[in-house]
Parts: structure tokens; sequence; C-alpha cells
């Protein structure tokens, strides 16, 4: 270790950028919303645009009449917000959910603690988790993959890999003979598989992150260490116990662990400041979400792993500190 | 200070739980539903107008040095009285309340006002601040399990409204605290705004 | 007026009469709440075990056979019409709840089918797992809850195991969980019935 630590700072904290940046992570999360359009049709596009509108609207409405500021609807936050709830929710949801979970996110999960920059919790995680543990019943009914498209709300529901997999191993069925009801991985990374709207195409979600770090609006820090750590630790498990664990790329394609990594923990507000602080972020992350999914009673952690790990952000960021230039080791 | 104003500060000025956030703990445990709420409300102000009361009454005979184990035992006392009464009486409440009933014991608004109110003030005084501040908790509670209720059930006072479940994070722990939360805000607004 | 100084004598005097009176008052107390307290008490099984068997006339309470079965204790309460006996309500339980121990009531007919069943105690998540109460799950326009699949049912054909454990019980919607304790439950229940009669067979022989 040198003697001074100088911290990349890829957060340009001057106010006519926040939008430059905020419509980057938008493009970014195209490629996902187009190959949700394709696999789940219509009700992605319904569940897009209300989620988006009504994290616009209820913004825009708590701080003209409520709080009584200056508009930031333009910076593009509450768009992003509005396409990240929509993304972790089942694509065939009822509207009025759909709104429900908005108001909460912007409402208790953003404008509560001040709006942009003063949230400790990622907005549309806590409107997510709000509707999972309110609604669980309507949460966990995922519409088949590309069956029914052109309608909303079609009967036609299956159950995630993660689901299967959890219920499986509950009902002590070997791994192959549960891995055979499973899509194939070729298919996970492709995103034929049931689940939320904008998590279920790996690719798409990595095509996302690469334009995100070629245009160097996040680091790569936190997505490599919650996925290594999730691949660690379940290569671990798996190697332990090859028949009843499932291996490491299984976890990496299913649930919501692609889209938690790369545009959720990475939330400019919510997330560490410093590489270091990144570290132990993205591992804990990364360990909690493994803990959930294998040791837990839901299939699926990662966001509950994300919003734990909020709540520690301030902590590291206080503890971890980039060391002043000039600034002498204490003993070492 | 008359006894009006005596009387009328547990409810908004001084409230326990908006403004003072005294007694927390039986407040976020409790209040699933209105009625529980009520019920553990009602529960506490017994306990807080009678130790009160006897507080005031024995005060000038208790060695400042044991000022305070005598007055838990004198708690302790009608909270074992309250539980034994709601178990022959209202069982079924009591079943709701559970555990949160022994804990009146250590509920602070309790102790608190006998210490720095029953202690220095006569006894009808110190009844009338035992009653106001329990009835100001009872409605508290009653409030915050109405508002958990409705969301959470969709009932209020156990008469459903709508068919099927409500918000279930409502009648969870979290939503204990959203719900607590956006009333001590309301509260202090209107306080404010009295001010 | 003046506060009494602190000395050891006036310490501990007043110690013991505080808690002499307090202990006098709750004595008091006890003793007059002990009757009621114990009748409620009575009246609470009386409900559960009158809610899950049909008709009786006898005090189910007076005649109680106790098994010891896995962890803990199966309770067998006898209702009877005259000399006939018209059900048997079990107090059964079991540990694999979502959140642990559920206790429940199961009244069974003669000829030993499921003729009612009653939560009486449990930690399972409301809104979910609590759909196995009664009341909770009542459907206004059909009658039926979900614990009515149960009624009439005889264990004997009528696999006590949920459909994604290829049994004859539909779960409770994303409770799956819960639905499997209950079937454990109720199938204990049967079990430790099926034991006793047993054995009162034997004796009668």
């Amino acid at each position: 270790m040198g003697l001074i630590t100088v911290s990349p700072s890829p957060h340009d904290h001057s106010s006519e950028s926040v939008p430059k940046l905020m419509y980057g992570v938008l493009i970014a999360l195209l490629p996902a919303f187009l190959v949700s359009v394709y696999i789940f049709g219509i009700g992605t596009l319904i569940v897009t645009a209300t989620a988006v509108i009504s994290c616009v609207l209820f913004e825009f409405l708590i701080q003209k009449y409520l709080l009584r500021e200056k508009s930031t609807v333009k910076d593009g936050s509450a768009v992003i917000t509005g396409v990240l709830i929509a993304f972790c929710l089942p694509s065939n949801l009822p509207i009025w959910l759909v709104i429900l979970g908005s108001l909460v996110a912007i409402g208790i999960g953003k404008m509560s603690f001040g709006g942009l920059g003063n949230n400790p919790f990622n907005p549309a995680l806590v409107g997510r988790v709000f509707l999972f543990v309110s609604f669980p019943v309507q949460l966990t009914n995922w519409p088949e993959p590309l069956t029914n498209r052109m309608v909303y709300l079609d009967a036609t529901t299956g159950a995630t890999p993660l689901a299967l997999m959890k219920e499986g191993m509950k009902n002590g069925e070997s791994i192959t003979s549960i891995l055979s009801d499973i899509p194939a991985y070729i298919d996970l990374f492709l995103g034929k598989m049931g689940g939320s709207a904008g998590e279920i195409a790996a690719i798409a979600l990595l095509l996302g992150l690469a334009y995100m770090l070629v245009r160097k609006i996040i680091t790569w820090h936190i997505p490599a260490s919650i996925l290594l750590t999730v691949a660690v630790f379940t290569g671990i498990l798996w190697m332990v116990n090859p028949d009843k664990n499932p291996d490491p790329v299984f976890h990496l394609l299913s649930g919501g662990l692609m889209l938690g990594a790369i545009f959720m923990a990475t939330d400019y507000v919510t997330s560490p400041m410093n590489v270091k602080g990144m570290w132990i972020y993205g591992i804990m992350i990364g360990i909690i979400t493994v803990i959930i999914r294998v040791f837990g009673s839901y299939p699926e952690g990662v966001q509950f792993a994300i919003l734990i790990m909020n709540a520690f952000v301030p902590l590291i960021n206080k503890y971890i500190k980039p060391r002043r230039f000039g600034e002498r080791l204490e003993d070492g | 200070m008359s006894q009006w104003k005596n009387f009328s500060k547990g409810f908004f000025k001084e409230n326990a739980v908006f403004v003072l956030l005294l007694g927390l703990c039986p407040t976020l445990g409790v209040t699933t539903s209105a009625f529980n709420g009520l019920g553990m409300g009602l529960a506490t102000t017994f306990v807080l107008v009678g130790s009160n009361i006897v507080v005031s009454l024995i005060k000038s005979f208790i060695p400042d040095k044991v000022r305070i184990p005598s007055f838990i035992v004198i708690i302790a006392s009608f909270v074992t009285i309250v539980e034994l009464v709601m178990q022959a009486y209202v069982p079924d409440l009591f079943a709701a309340l559970g555990l949160f009933i022994p804990l009146i014991v250590v509920n602070c608004l309790v102790l608190g006002r006998a210490e720095a109110f029953a202690s220095k003030n006569n006894l009808v005084t110190s009844a009338i601040d035992g009653l106001g501040m329990g009835l100001g908790f009872s409605m508290a509670l009653t409030i915050l399990g109405a508002v958990r209720e409705i969301l959470g059930s969709g009932s209020i006072f156990g008469f459903k409204f709508i068919q099927g479940d409500g918000m279930i994070v409502f009648i969870l722990a979290p939503g204990a605290f959203f719900a607590l939360a956006y009333l001590v805000v309301i509260v202090n607004k209107i306080n404010k705004k009295q001010a | 007026m003046a506060k009494k100084e602190s000395t050891f004598i006036s310490m501990v005097f007043t110690l013991f009469l505080v808690t002499l009176f307090a202990s006098a008052a709750l004595a008091l107390v006890y003793e007059a709440t002990k009757e009621p307290i114990a009748e409620a008490k009575r009246l609470k099984k009386m409900n559960a075990i009158g809610e899950v068997v049909p008709d009786f006339d006898n005090d189910p309470g007076v005649e109680v056979k106790k098994l010891g079965m896995g962890k803990d204790t199966l309770y067998f309460y006898h209702a009877r019409m005259g000399d006939s006996v018209t059900g048997i309500a079990v107090e059964t339980y079991t540990y694999t709840g979502f959140s642990g121990l559920v206790k429940l009531m199961v009244g069974f007919r003669p000829d030993g089918s499921i003729h009612n069943i009653s939560v009486l105690e449990h930690a399972e998540t409301p809104g979910l797992g609590d759909k196995m109460i009664r009341e909770k799950s009542f459907d206004k326009k059909t009658g039926l809850s979900w614990s009515s699949q149960f009624e009439g049912k005889d264990p004997q054909e009528y696999l006590l195991k949920v459909k994604q454990d290829d049994g004859d019980v539909d779960a409770i919607t994303a409770a799956t969980i819960t639905s499997r304790a209950f079937c454990d439950a109720v199938q204990r229940a049967y079990d430790g019935l099926q034991e006793i009669d047993g054995t009162e067979e034997q004796k009668s022989e």
C-alpha cells in the first residue's frame, strides 16, 4: 500500500451533469427493456409506462404541494426509479399495485428523506419490497415467458427458476431432476424464463453494464464484487455437495441478481464513495444474497441484501475515508 | 397551571407517544388493531392513575435513596392487578396483548410520571395528570392501531369494509414504524401551528 | 414537608412496608380472580372443543387422555351424548410452521373422519399463513374457508399432503409451508387417535 490513496471519483456532483448521468443510465436500461417486451409482450409496456408516469407525477405533486420546493423532476431520477420498479415487478401485476409501489418508492423511499441525494435507501427497492411484503400472492405470480404476449393480466402463470429450485430442494429432490424442469442455461442467459419484467435477460443487462462502464457512468467495482462473491460462495457450496446445491452459473443467471448488482446496488446516492468501501459493500451484498437464497425461506434475496447494505453505507463512508493528501499513516 | 390544562396536556402538547416518544415498545408492538391499541392504552391508564395516586400519597414517607425501588414495587403491583383482572374478565384481549401487559412495568411513561410529577405534586393534581397522560396515550395507541388496521386488514374495530386483505406490511413490524413516523409528522405540524 | 432522611433503618423499614402492602393487595386480588380465571380458561377450552365436534352433553374437559408423541403431548377430549361417543377432539401440534409451533384442535367423528378443525395457537404470517384460521379465509359467497376442505374427509383414504407433494390438499396460495405444517399436525392427531383406539381395544379384550 502506498502512503497516499487516490480515490477515483466517478461521481461528478455538479448540478448540470446529474440529468446527463441519469439519461445515460436510462440508455443502459434499454436492452433489458426490449428483451422484456419481446418475452412478456404488452404487460411490460403497461407496467413500465405506469410506473414511470406515476413516479414522475408523485414526485412533482409532493414537491409542489407538500414540500413547496423547487421541482427536481427534470433530473430524470424519478424516471429511473419508475423503470427500476417496473423491472423488478411481474409484468402482469394489476395497475393499482404498480401505482401504489411508485407512491411508496417516491413518497416514503425518497421524498420523506429530503429528495434525491438524501435518501439512504434505493427508492425503487423500497417500493418493490413494500409491495412484496404487502401483497405476496400477486408479487409471486409470474407470467410464462413467450405466451399470451398480446394480453395484459393473462391467466397462465409459472414459477421462477429460483422458486422451482427452492420448492424442489424442500421436497428433497436431487439437483439434476430439478434442473430438468428449469430452462437451459442458454435460455436463462437470453431471458427465456419466468420472472420480473426486467430481470430476466442476463445478456441485455450485461450490455447495459458495458455501456455504463464505457461512458464512465459507474465503475466496475460494485457489480464485480457482488457477482464474484456470489460465484465464489455458491461455488464453495457446490463443490462441498453438488447434489444439494446448484452450481454458480445457475445462481448468477437466475433471479434479480444481475439487475440488482448492475443497476440497483450502483445507485450513486445509496452506495459507498470509495473503492475500498465499494468492495466491502459489494461483498456483503453477495454474501447476504446467497444466505437468503440458500438458507432463507424466500427464493430470492438480492433486494433485501441491497437494502440492508444501503443502511450500512453511511457507516462505511465514515470509517473508510480516503486518506487526505499529505496525511500520514499512523502506524504502518 | 389550571387543572384543565394539566389534564389536557397529555393529548397534544405533551402526548407521550407523538411528542415525547415515550413508551414506544407497547406502541409499536400491540397496535395491530384499533381495539388492541385501546385495550393496551386503558390498561396503562389504570396503572398510571393508580401509581400516581399512591406515589403522591406516600411521597413524604419515602427516603430519597429508595424511592425508585419503592415506585417500581408500586407500579409492578398495579400491573399485576391489571394482568389478573384482564385474565379473568377479558381473556381474549389478554391473549391478544400477551407479553405486553407485564411489560407496562418498564414503560418509561409510568415511572417517568411517578418520578417527575407525582412525587412533587398533591393527590388530585397527580391523579388528573395520570388520567390525562394515560388517556392521551390511549388515544395515540388507538389512532395508530386504527391506521394500521385500516391499511393492513381493511377493517376498523374488527368491522371489515373490504373483501380480502389490506397491505399486510402494516400489520407487521415495519408498518408500525411507517405509520408512527407519519403520525408524528402530522402531530408536530399541528402543534407547530398552534404554538 | 421535609423529606425523610435516608438512614439504613428508615430505608429498610420503608421498603418492608411498601412490599408488605403490595403483596397484601396482590394476595387479595389473586384470591378474588382465581375462580374467574379458571372459569375463563375452562370456557375457552370448551369453546375450542365445541367448535370441532358434533353436539354433546357431557363435559369433555373431564375425560382427558394424554399421549406423548414426538416432541410433545397430544390431548384427547371425548365428547358424548348420553353414553355414545359423538366425537373426539384432539389437541395437536406441529413445529414445522413458517414460524415454528402451530397448535390445532382437530375434531374426529366416531368413524374416524374429520369433523372440523380450529387453530389454537400460531405465529404464522398475517394475510398468508393465518388463512388456515377459519375466519381469516372465510368467503361470504360460498360460505367456505380454506380449512373446509378437510371436513368429512377420512385420513385413511384422504392423503394429508399438499398437492405439490402429491397429496389431496389444496395449499394456501403462497403459503405452502404453513399448509404442509397444518397437514402434519392433522396427520399427527389422526395417528395418535389410531394409537389410543388400539390400546383401548386391547384393554377391553
